[in-house]
């Protein structure tokens, strides 16, 4: 099996370096636990129309050491509700990124991807080459793989998946 | 070429003669610890079950369990909460401690932090136990992999090497040299990397001081930090050690992928300004802002070091009126030996209010604050809401400035008092 390539508009830049995800759906909301009800509380900070314009597929853009602080599942879980495939960064905070990583949400670090892209533009994220495309602007912009335990994590759809995969594997039965 | 403390430690754990930053290993840890709290705890055992079939953890000697969040209980749900972790280690034979203060610290008195052991944690406060030259990873919800085989994934990390000189001035602790660092390279310096500590001012700065250090080093992006042990801090966890490993230390040849020299001279008392732990700022910037409430504990302070500072600060004076100073000794053994020196006594005639140890006052679920409080503290984090209400703010700072600042009723420079 390999990575499907993630294809889809930039649905917002996160420009802020050492970004707090929780300020997504804010401090108050931190405990919410329904999907649906964080996916309409979330971005109104931002951008009060977001969950209108967004589209499945669509992908997030950050900056430097994207999650910084102490990050809550909460905003992953609202953008993952409205179908946002993945999150693009110059570089990401550790804890954060495993976070998601687990989730089984692509989490792709690409140094310059600020400079490669404006909001709206229709992006790729083509696994084979390692590389961002930027179809509206013609460009590309390759990044550092995902090593090859994270791949396989993003592949099955979650580490918990992965493991139950891992353990089928080495007791012989089909996965 | 020579290796460092880390890739030995993971070089053993993985069965490998050698690794290098960047490779991806099979390792087995040597401990597993967790506190139980919703979401984690409770997943771990019942996924372990019902998704994995898995109905006893392997080798228990390897795990270790302690209930030192929602303590003590406040309502029927919390202590069902702690019955079920109770059970559970019950039925799997792991060692449960309760009561006894807060993990990061117990799990050192008790003979987790073995030099040279590989420690693994959700929380990544556990890289304090790198104090004692044990590599403590907080690995997240990676920690299922370890609830339902011996053995976990990891990328060997590369290592940041801080060599520090000179020594700290008289008030100045190692809470504020932790957020020196922070500001002076960045909050994302050590990013996905191992910090280790060495050079001669380390000789200057306690044991105390260094699990300060090493268990906030998150804030710098480390995923832990590491310190060479020396013949104090061998003694004390050789002597107390649950499992026989050979000690290991970095080479002179090693290779890093960054070196810093930072000078403890130059460290002044700090604040870190809400709400980030990335903003360190000198605190003369923010002496004399008001401050209703104090806190000094946590697993990042409230050891005897913090507390004799604050007991120095206090003695003989009494903190302004409508203050709130909460003192919460980090481990119910730091507790006893803090009355024996008569620092209990002289923090309580100061009109602090000092508790049994307990995590719950560094997450707001008790001292809770309101709206447009401000609190001076030595908790883990300043970020909105930690502490209590959205609206409320905290400025972490070292125990003896909490201690000034209780006195005056306002963000107050403890330089003077030493």
């Amino acid at each position: 099996m390999t990575l499907r390539n993630l294809r889809g508009r930039v649905a917002f830049i996160f420009t802020d370096e050492n970004f707090d995800v929780d300020q997504i759906v804010g401090v108050k909301n931190i405990r919410l636990q329904d999907e649906q009800e964080l996916a309409r509380i979330a971005m109104q900070a931002y951008d009060p129309t977001f969950s209108r314009d967004v589209r499945p597929g669509d992908i997030l853009i950050g900056a430097a050491n994207f999650g910084y602080g102490h990050p809550h599942y909460p905003p992953m879980v609202a953008m993952r509700g409205l179908g946002i495939a993945g999150v693009i960064a110059e570089s990401f905070s550790p804890g954060y990124w495993w976070g998601e990583m687990a989730e089984g949400f692509p989490q792709i670090a690409c140094a310059g991807i600020l400079g490669l892209v404006e909001r709206w533009d229709d992006i790729e994220v083509d696994w084979a080459n390692s590389s961002i495309i930027n179809h509206s602007k013609g460009r590309t912009l390759s990044f550092a793989p995902l090593g090859r335990v994270d791949q396989k994590i993003i592949e099955a759809g979650g580490l918990v998946r992965f493991l139950k995969g891992a353990r089928d594997e080495r007791s012989g039965e089909p996965a | 070429m020579g290796s460092t403390i880390t890739e030995k430690v993971l070089a053993r754990v993985s069965g490998l003669p050698t690794v290098q930053p960047g490779d991806e290993i099979s390792v087995k840890p040597d401990f597993v610890l967790m506190y139980d709290f919703p979401g984690y705890t409770d997943s771990y055992f019942r996924q372990m079950k019902e998704e994995f079939g898995i109905d006893k953890v392997g080798e228990p000697e390897r795990f270790g369990v302690f209930i030192d969040h929602m303590l003590p209980t406040a309502t029927p749900q919390e202590e069902e909460f702690h019955i079920a972790t109770r059970r559970w280690c019950a039925d799997n034979g792991v060692a449960l401690f309760e009561r006894r203060g807060i993990g990061h610290q117990v799990s050192a008195e008790v003979g987790f932090a073995v030099p040279g052991a590989l420690v693994v944690h959700f929380d990544p406060h556990v890289a304090q136990l790198g104090t004692f030259g044990a590599l403590g990873l907080g690995i997240h919800r990676n920690m299922l992999e370890a609830f339902v085989g011996d053995r976990i994934s990891l990328k060997v990390p590369g290592t940041v090497r801080i060599n520090l000189v000179g020594s700290l001035q008289p008030g100045v602790m190692a809470r504020d040299l932790f957020h020196h660092l922070v500001g002076k390279l960045g909050p994302s310096s050590c990013r996905f990397q191992v910090m280790e500590l060495g050079g001669t001012g380390l000789r200057g700065l306690s044991t105390e001081g260094l699990q300060t250090i090493t268990g906030l080093s998150m804030f710098t992006g480390a995923i832990s930090a590491i310190v060479n042990p020396d013949e104090e801090r061998l003694a004390y966890a050789l002597a107390r050690a649950r499992k026989a490993i050979e000690p290991v230390w970095s080479d002179e040849d090693a290779t890093y992928s960054a070196v810093y020299e930072i000078d403890l001279t130059e460290v002044e008392p700090i604040v870190v300004v809400p709400p980030s732990p990335a903003d360190t700022r000198p605190l003369r910037e923010f002496a004399g802002l008001e401050v209703q409430n104090g806190y000094l504990g946590s697993c990042a302070s409230g050891r005897l070091e913090d507390l004799r500072a604050a007991a120095r600060v206090l003695a003989g004076g009494h903190i302004v009126p409508g203050f709130s100073l909460n003192v919460v000794p980090t481990s119910q053994d730091i507790m006893a030996a803090a009355a024996r020196e008569g620092l209990i006594s002289a923090l309580v005639e100061a009109g602090a209010f000092v508790s049994s140890s307990s995590c719950d006052y560094c997450y707001g679920r008790i001292a809770t604050m309101s709206a447009g409080q401000r609190a001076v503290s030595t908790g883990t984090l300043n970020v909105r809401g930690r502490m209590g209400s959205p609206d409320s703010e905290i400025y972490l700072c070292s125990a003896a400035t909490v201690a000034a600042s209780a006195l005056e009723g306002r963000i107050a420079d403890p330089r003077r008092y030493f």
